[in-house]
C-alpha cells in the first residue's frame, strides 16, 4: 500500500520535447528505445555541424588578424614565434597615408547620401502603396527584386554605355549615389514593407489625420516612430553595403575606401590587410549597434532585427547584394 | 418576406445598388492613386532599366555594326563559352554546399535545446556573415588558403601539400570554400522560416501512423522544405554566378563571366570586341532573370506552410 506513490499518475504524461508539453497527439507504437545509436547520433550530429561551421567562420578572420597585426615572415611562423612582434604598426601607417582620409569621408558621405535618398523615396511610396493602392503591392515587390536580376557588374556596363551622354552628371563622385539606392532596394523595400506590415496603417493614419494633422506631422509623429526598426535596419545594412560597394565604384574609376583598400593592399600588404580586418570588425559593430538600436523593450523575450524572423528575408537580400557588388 | 430581409441586412435584392457604388467611387480614387508611384518608377526605370536596356541595346549587333545577333552567339562560344561553363560549375557547386549546410547548421540550431541563446546566437551571426566580406573576405581568405597562408603552411607541416592538386583560389574547389563563407550564413537565414514551419504534430502523425523518421523525413519534412531548398539553390547560385569583387582581389582567371566581364569593361581586351562583351553582361541578364524568375514561384509555394 505504501508504495502507491499519489502523483504516479501524473507522470506517464510525457513531456514532449519538441513543443514542451504533453503530446498534442497520442504516440502510439514503440517507444524510442533508449541507448539506441540514432538518439546518440542525433546530438552528436548537430553538435558537430555546430562546431564545424564555427570553426570555418572564425579561422579565416584570425588569420587575417595574424598578418594584419603581427610582423613575422610566413616562413618563420610556427609555435615559438606565435606570440612575437604583435602590434598595431601597419594599421597607423594605414591611418596616415594621404589617400585614407579622403577615401573614407567619400565613402562616408555616399552612406549617408544613399540613406537619406532611399528614405525619401521609399517611405512615402510604400506608404502610398500600403493605404491607396494594395494591389500594386506584388508589383512592386516583384520590381524590387530587379536589382539582383541586373547584378552590378551589369548594370555598370550599362552605365559605362550611357556615360558618353551624361558626363556632366556621371563625372561627379556623387552619381554613385542613386545607383547605391538601386542596389540596395530589394532590402531596404523589404525591411520597410515589413514594419509597414507589421502596424495597423490605416488606424494609425486616420486617428492622427482626425486630430487635425497634416500628412507631414502624421508621418513624423505617428509613422517613423512606428516603423523605427525598420527605418535603422534598412539604414543601417546600407550604410554597410555602401561601405564596401567595390563594382561599380573601381570600374569608374571612383576613389572609395573599398578601391583604396584594394589598391593599398598591394602597396602595403600588413597595412591593407590591417585596413580589412578594421572593415570587418566595423560591419560586425554596425550590426551590434543595430542589435541593440533595435531591441524591443517592455516584451519579455528581447527580439531584435537580427533575431526576428520576420527580418530573415530582410538580412538574406542584403548579404546578396553585399555578395554582388561588395564581394 | 425578401425585401424585409433585404433590409435588414442590405444585401440581397436592393444590395446591388448599394454595393456598386463604392466599387465605381474606389475606382474613381485608383484612377489617380497610381500618381503616388510615379517617382519610385521614374527612379528605376532611369537608373535600373535604362542602362539595363542599353547593355542589351549594344550587345545585339552584328560584326558590321547592323542589328542582329551574331555577338549574342560569338558571347556564347569558344572561350566564351568555356567562361560560362566554368561559371555555372562552381556557382552549382558553391550553392549545393551552401545549400546542405546551411539547412543542416539551421536544423542543427532549432532542434538544439540546450543553450538557449544557440539559436538568436546562430541567426545573429549569419546575418553578420551574410553581410561580412566583400574584399576583406577575400583577404582573410588568402591569409588562411592562399599559397602562403596559415593553413597553407600548417598542412605542408604535416607533410600535406594543399597546391600539390589543382586547389587554388580562383579554381572550382577554392571559389566553393570561398563562397562558402557567404553562402552558408545565407541558406540559414532563407531555411529558418521553412524549418520553423515544420510542425511537431505533423510527426507526431506519422509516428502514430507506424512511420519511422526516415519515412517521416521522405514523405512529409523533405517534401515540405522543398520549394525552400530549391528556392534557396537558385538564389545562392544566382549570388555565386554574378559575385564580382572576392573574385577579382583573389585570381585574375578570366574563365569567371563576372570577372571577364570585368575585363573587358576595364579595357584590357581590344575595343573591336566591345559588343561582345556587352553580350557577355546580356546573357548574365538572361541567367539571372531566368534563376530569379523561379525562384519567385517556389517562393511563393515555400510560404504556403509558413506563418
Amino acid at each position: 500500500m505504501a508504495d502507491i506513490n499519489p502523483l504516479a499518475p501524473a507522470m506517464p504524461l510525457a513531456i514532449d520535447p519538441e513543443i514542451g508539453g504533453p503530446p498534442t497527439a497520442p504516440i502510439g507504437g514503440v517507444p524510442p528505445r533508449a541507448g539506441r545509436p540514432a538518439v546518440r547520433f542525433g546530438r552528436l550530429g548537430p553538435t558537430l555541424v555546430l562546431i564545424l561551421c564555427a570553426i570555418f567562420f572564425i579561422a579565416p578572420l584570425l588569420t587575417l588578424a595574424r598578418y594584419a597585426l603581427q610582423n613575422v615572415p610566413t616562413i618563420r611562423l610556427g609555435a615559438s614565434t606565435m606570440f612575437d612582434k604583435w602590434s598595431l604598426s601597419g594599421l597607423t601607417k594605414a591611418f596616415s597615408d594621404k589617400q585614407f582620409g579622403p577615401t573614407l569621408r567619400l565613402s562616408l558621405k555616399l552612406a549617408l547620401g544613399t540613406v537619406t535618398l532611399t528614405l525619401a523615396l521609399l517611405l512615402p511610396t510604400a506608404i502610398w502603396v500600403h493605404m491607396r493602392l494594395p494591389r500594386m503591392r506584388a508589383v512592386i515587390e516583384f520590381v524590387t527584386v530587379l536589382p539582383y536580376v541586373i547584378p552590378a557588374i551589369a548594370l555598370v556596363a550599362g552605365i559605362v554605355v550611357v556615360k558618353p551622354h551624361a558626363r556632366w552628371f556621371l563625372d561627379s563622385d556623387y552619381s554613385l549615389v542613386p545607383f547605391y539606392v538601386i542596389l540596395a532596394l530589394p532590402f531596404t523595400y523589404r525591411s520597410i514593407d515589413a514594419g509597414l506590415r507589421s502596424i495597423d496603417l490605416k488606424t494609425l493614419v486616420d486617428a492622427s489625420r482626425s486630430l487635425g494633422a497634416g500628412w507631414g506631422t502624421t508621418l513624423r509623429r505617428a509613422l517613423v516612430p512606428n516603423l523605427r526598426t525598420a527605418i535603422i535596419s534598412s539604414a543601417f545594412l546600407t550604410t554597410a553595403v555602401v561601405l564596401g560597394e567595390f563594382t561599380i565604384a573601381s570600374t569608374l574609376l571612383k576613389n572609395t575606401l573599398p578601391t583604396f583598400q584594394a589598391t593599398y593592399v598591394k602597396r602595403e600588404p600588413q597595412g591593407g590587410y590591417g585596413l580589412n580586418l578594421l572593415a570587418l570588425v566595423a560591419t560586425t559593430g554596425l550590426f551590434a549597434l543595430l542589435t541593440v538600436a533595435t531591441r524591443k523593450r517592455g516584451s519579455r523575450k528581447v527580439k531584435s532585427a537580427l533575431t526576428d524572423p520576420a527580418m530573415a528575408e530582410t538580412m538574406a537580400f542584403a548579404g546578396i547584394t553585399r555578395s554582388q557588388q561588395g564581394r | 418576406m425578401t425585401n424585409i430581409i433585404a433590409a435588414s441586412d442590405g444585401t440581397a435584392v436592393g444590395g446591388r445598388t448599394v454595393r456598386a457604388a463604392p466599387v465605381a467611387r474606389a475606382r474613381k480614387r485608383l484612377s489617380w492613386a497610381w500618381l503616388g508611384v510615379v517617382p519610385f518608377f521614374a527612379f528605376l526605370l532611369l537608373f535600373l532599366i535604362v542602362p539595363a536596356i542599353s547593355v542589351f541595346q549594344q550587345a545585339l549587333h552584328n560584326n558590321d555594326g547592323s542589328f542582329g545577333f551574331d555577338a549574342m552567339k560569338a558571347a556564347v562560344q569558344g572561350q566564351n563559352l568555356d567562361a560560362f561553363w566554368f561559371s555555372v560549375r562552381f556557382s552549382a557547386g558553391a550553392s549545393a554546399v551552401g545549400v546542405i549546410i546551411g539547412t543542416l547548421l539551421a536544423y542543427a540550431a532549432v532542434t538544439a535545446k540546450r543553450p538557449k541563446w544557440l539559436r538568436s546566437l546562430v541567426t545573429s551571426f549569419s546575418g553578420v556573415a551574410a553581410n561580412l566580406g566583400g574584399l576583406p573576405l577575400a583577404f582573410a581568405f588568402i591569409t588562411l588558403l592562399g599559397r602562403q597562408g596559415v593553413l597553407t603552411k600548417i598542412l605542408s607541416y604535416f607533410g600535406y601539400n594543399l597546391y600539390a592538386g589543382d586547389f587554388q583560389l580562383g579554381q572550382v574547389s577554392g571559389l566553393i570554400t570561398v563562397y562558402a563563407y557567404f553562402n552558408i550564413p545565407l541558406m540559414v537565414l532563407i531555411t529558418l522560416p521553412a524549418i520553423d514551419g515544420l510542425k511537431a504534430s505533423w510527426r507526431e502523425a506519422a509516428a502514430n501512423l507506424g512511420g519511422s523518421s526516415f519515412t517521416y523525413w521522405r514523405r512529409v519534412g523533405i517534401p515540405v522544405l522543398m520549394p525552400s531548398l530549391l528556392g534557396g539553390f537558385l538564389l545562392l547560385f544566382a549570388n555565386s554566378f554574378s559575385a564580382f569583387a572576392t573574385a577579382k582581389v583573389m585570381t585574375d582567371n578570366s574563365k569567371i563571366v563576372s570577372l571577364r566581364l570585368g575585363f573587358f569593361l576595364g579595357g584590357d581586351i581590344n575595343v573591336g570586341q566591345d559588343a561582345i562583351g556587352y553580350a557577355l553582361a546580356a546573357w548574365m541578364v538572361i541567367i539571372m532573370g531566368v534563376c530569379m524568375g523561379f525562384y519567385w514561384m517556389l517562393r511563393k509555394r515555400a510560404e504556403r506552410w509558413q506563418t
